[in-house]
């Protein structure tokens, strides 16, 4: 699977001359919300506030998140005049469309990815969250990785031996 | 072999239209209309194109779970969990080959070796899935080609006739040969096409109608016929999950962080009063408590208010049960055992002694919470509250025996170390409560902190008859002093917050000494007592059956005492009345004998005395057989409750899934051919399994054994149960 989130939680180690204090952070966890079939098999995601997040984030943050991400969903499963219109399209050209134009699925998709990095950069990386786009999931479950401070790492003139990872 | 039947027949496809277009197209046109040949083309296009996407099109292919996902023990996880759709139970079966629960109506193909999503069947004539994405270019292609070889067909015919003269002459010869194959294949082909036209109005899939899984009962995923009509053409199409190009987005995670602000004051606060009034309390009416400890235990850890909170959430979403039986949970924490206890009991029994201002007694529900699971999200300790005495007169002070305490006990031994020990409620064990007994079992529970490593199984702790017998022995009270919280399932009583209220209330208004009245009309206590499991099996079991790790498990256990319960219940519905319910004998007499479906059912072995290790895999592995032995259900749904998924397997997917507890949980992956009727694997067990299906979706309310990973020791009585419900029903 490819990774959209390319995360660096990592203190270079280059900074010998400097008193310099870094933190670096480390994957400590991954939340994984699950699907809501109640409503079948569309798209939603349970908004039940999971409890490894309760001392990272508001609870209201993150419903809002989800609930942003179901109405996505909703929008892109509505079966309505543009599907029927896309559907009618693509029968006359021989499905031939589908080279040319992208379905309405994938134009929400992409809002949706740039609504979850929009997240990501502006609420979850400051508290040390990420989500994981679903689609990479198979739409299957949303993956919040939890990341903790593993303390300041200080380097001071000498050798420094700051270690961080790079994550997924 | 698929491939060369594919060749086959896309050879002869063409070939024969080809056939049909040399001699007869002019001819149409002149004699028939113009327009035929044309029509004719387009169709055979329509035909192509169809075929084509069918062909070549992702079905819906999820891709597999990676290894983090998966943060269940495989040997240890249950095989299936339950959802609810539309209020109707559906079962997710874990997939061993993908590592995920296969959500609804998704199957694993055993030919091409994914799951795919709304699974239809395996296609050998396009040699693809038919699933979610194509199965519309799938039907369509069948009508087309349906119409393509009537029309073929029909002006073959009609050539053939208007030239019977020159029948021998070679245009003829090839149209009759052209006419007779499309004949032949029209049948099948026309039958297929009716059979999937018949499924598309009914809203199922190939493989749904296979394994008659809704034959009997309603199937959630139909809109109703015309609304499945719609959906098949016009449903947008869902996306490629498997080969996408992932644009790189590079995002720094860099501390310090921020972090929300918690309040803890509500709980400290309540606990305090807790701590202090049951101290007086137990200076005080020390008689009277129901439950005493020897040593005030240290305060318990700071309850995680947010986890608290996010626990209450989820129960709360979960019990929301429309439900006229008023029914308490709460939850208590033990903090010198490290334990929750899970305890219920009836809020009618609160309301009244509310309403005649006693206390409820000692709600004991303890969930264990062992070792801390993790860092900062552990011991999510309830708010503590104080036991309440007990509001029967002394001799009944066991009404805190409304502890049917269920321990859920995790399935892993904590990370401590610290094994999670059942403790047997058994009623000699709380009788002899000259010893500080805590009534719960130093089981662990695993709230969603918790949750990476371990799933709780509960054990039916405390049997109502042990008010019976505490009161019988006149037993010394034996105070528990246990934080706990509430969590109300009636809906006067759901808020978190609200119930503060009442079992706080309980707590805050502590009687005086010697007010331990009993209101009670006879009947009312007797309910109280008896309905001391949540339960309602009316429930639409829709939030309770949410799936998810921390509540699902709780929720089984809710569930199925709560089925357990009315079981009973409706069993003694006509006695109750004739009872005449002496506030010292009679309430306890009867009920005492009849809240113990458990004893009844299960053998002495079945549920001993704690055994060693308890929780570990031997442990589960070998009272699983004892109770599974012991079921003879043709539903067999508790046998799903006993399947766990066994260790990870790169099994093929051609073994078929067993259902005892010590085989190997495997897919099972049957490729599915309109014609081909799905079978299950050798074990008898499993062999039930769709006939289980069947039969699971129009009772929902009996469906719900499999959720929880839970000892085996309630196994037994699950089955029972179950082949009592389905005597009942």
């Amino acid at each position: 699977m490819l990774c959209c989130f390319t995360v660096f939680i990592f203190c270079p180690t280059q900074f010998h001359n400097l008193q310099e204090l870094r933190h670096s952070a480390s994957l400590a966890n991954k939340v994984f919300i699950q699907r809501d079939y109640s409503e079948g098999t569309t798209c939603r995601f349970q908004t039940k506030f999971p409890s490894e997040l309760e001392s990272r984030i508001e609870l209201t943050l993150f419903e809002e998140t989800v609930k942003t991400l179901n109405n996505f969903y909703a929008e892109a499963e509505k079966i309505g005049g543009q599907s029927y219109l896309e559907g009618c399209l693509a029968c006359a050209t021989a499905y031939l469309i589908f080279l040319c134009m992208e379905t309405r699925y994938e134009k929400v998709l992409k809002k949706i990815a740039k609504y979850i990095q929009e997240q990501n950069e502006k609420i979850y990386a400051p508290r040390g969250l990420l989500i994981t786009d679903p689609i990479e999931r198979g739409m299957r479950v949303i993956e919040i990785s939890i990341y903790e401070d593993r303390g300041s790492s200080g380097s001071s003139s000498g050798s420094s031996s700051v270690s961080g990872s790079t994550a997924r | 072999m698929p491939q060369v039947w594919e060749s086959q027949r896309t050879t002869f496809s063409f070939t024969s239209t080809g056939l049909f277009c040399s001699p007869l197209c002019p001819w149409l046109a002149v004699t028939i209309c113009p327009a035929v040949p044309p029509c004719c083309a387009v169709l055979f296009l329509f035909v192509l194109a169809n075929f084509t996407m069918a062909t070549f099109m992702d079905a819906g292919v999820l891709p597999v779970a990676g290894e983090d996902e998966d943060k269940e023990d495989e040997f240890r996880a249950p095989l299936y969990k339950n959802v609810d759709v539309k209020g109707v139970q559906v079962r997710m079966k874990w997939c061993a080959s993908c590592h995920f629960y296969r959500p609804p109506r998704c199957s694993h193909c055993s030919v091409c070796d994914h799951c795919v999503e709304d699974f239809d069947h395996h296609c050998p004539w396009v040699n693809n899935c038919i699933g979610r994405r194509n199965y519309r270019y799938f039907f369509l292609f069948l009508s087309s080609l349906t119409v393509h070889m009537i029309a073929v067909f029909t002006f073959g015919l009609v050539y053939v006739l208007h030239h019977v003269d020159d029948l021998w002459k070679l245009h003829c010869l090839i149209t009759l040969v052209v006419i007779s194959i499309s004949g032949l294949f029209l049948i099948p082909v026309l039958g297929l096409t009716g059979f999937h036209l018949y499924l598309v109005s009914r809203g199922r899939t190939t493989n749904e109608q296979v394994t008659g899984k809704f034959q009997g009962g309603i199937n959630p995923f139909s809109r109703g016929c015309c609304s499945n009509m719609e959906y098949l053409v016009c449903s947008p199409i869902s996306p490629n999950y498997t080969s996408r190009t992932c644009k790189k987005t590079v995002i720094l995670v860099q501390p310090p962080f921020l972090r929300p602000e918690v309040d803890r004051q509500m709980p400290v606060k309540i606990r305090d009063n807790g701590i202090q009034s049951l101290a007086i309390q137990n200076k005080v009416c020390a008689s009277k408590c129901v439950f005493q400890l020897k040593n005030p235990p240290p305060l318990p850890p700071k309850p995680d208010r947010g986890l608290l909170k996010s626990q209450v959430a989820v129960l709360d979403g979960a019990l929301e049960l429309q439900t006229h039986m008023k029914k308490f949970i709460m939850f208590c924490w033990v903090p010198d055992k490290q334990c929750c206890v899970f305890l219920c009991f009836n809020t009618q029994l609160l309301k009244t002694s509310e309403q005649q201002g006693i206390n409820k007694g000692s709600d004991l529900c303890s969930n264990t919470r062992g070792s801390p699971a993790r860092g900062s999200h552990q011991a999510s300790v309830p708010v503590s509250t104080p036991l309440q005495p007990s509001t029967v007169s002394s001799s009944l002070q066991l009404n805190s025996l409304t502890l049917n305490s269920r321990s859920l006990t995790l399935k892993h031994s904590s990370r401590n170390g610290s094994k999670s020990q059942l403790l047997s409620m058994n009623p000699e064990g709380l009788g002899s409560n000259s010893s500080p007994g805590i009534i719960t079992t130093p089981s662990l529970l695993t709230n969603q902190c918790s949750s990476r490593n371990s799933k709780p199984s509960y054990n039916n702790l405390v049997r109502p008859s042990d008010p019976q017998f505490m009161v019988q022995r006149g037993a010394p009270p034996v105070s528990y002093h246990t934080h706990f919280m509430g969590l109300g399932t009636d809906g006067a009583v759901q808020r978190f917050l609200q119930r503060d209220s009442s079992p706080s209330i309980a707590t805050r208004d502590i009687p005086p000494p010697g007010l331990v009245k009993r209101d009670l009309t006879s009947q009312g206590l007797q309910d109280n007592l008896r309905d001391l499991y949540p339960h309602d099996v009316s429930l639409p079991m829709s939030a309770a059956a949410r799936y998810d790790n921390f509540s699902k498990t709780i929720m089984a256990s809710i569930q199925e005492r709560r089925e357990q319960e009315e079981r009973e219940r409706m069993l003694r519905v006509s006695a109750r009345s004739q009872v005449l319910y002496d506030p010292d004998v009679g309430i306890y007499d009867i009920p005492s004998r009849r809240s113990l479906p458990p004893d009844n059912i299960r053998p002495a072995g079945s549920r001993g005395p704690t055994p060693p290790a308890y929780g570990s895999r031997e442990f589960l592995m070998s009272t699983g057989i004892l109770g599974y032995g012991m079921r003879t259900s043709p539903l067999s749904s508790s046998s799903t409750s006993s399947l766990t998924r066994g260790p990870k397997t790169s099994s093929s997917p051609l073994q078929s899934s067993s259902s005892s507890l010590q085989s190997k949980g495997r897919s099972t992956s049957p490729a599915y051919c309109p014609p081909e009727r799905h079978t299950q694997g050798p074990s008898s067990s499993t062999s039930t399994l769709p006939r289980l299906s069947s039969s699971a979706y129009p009772t929902p309310p009996y469906t719900s054994y499999a959720t929880a990973k839970r000892s085996s020791l309630p196994f037994p009585s699950e089955g029972k149960e179950s082949v009592t419900l389905g005597a009942l029903k």
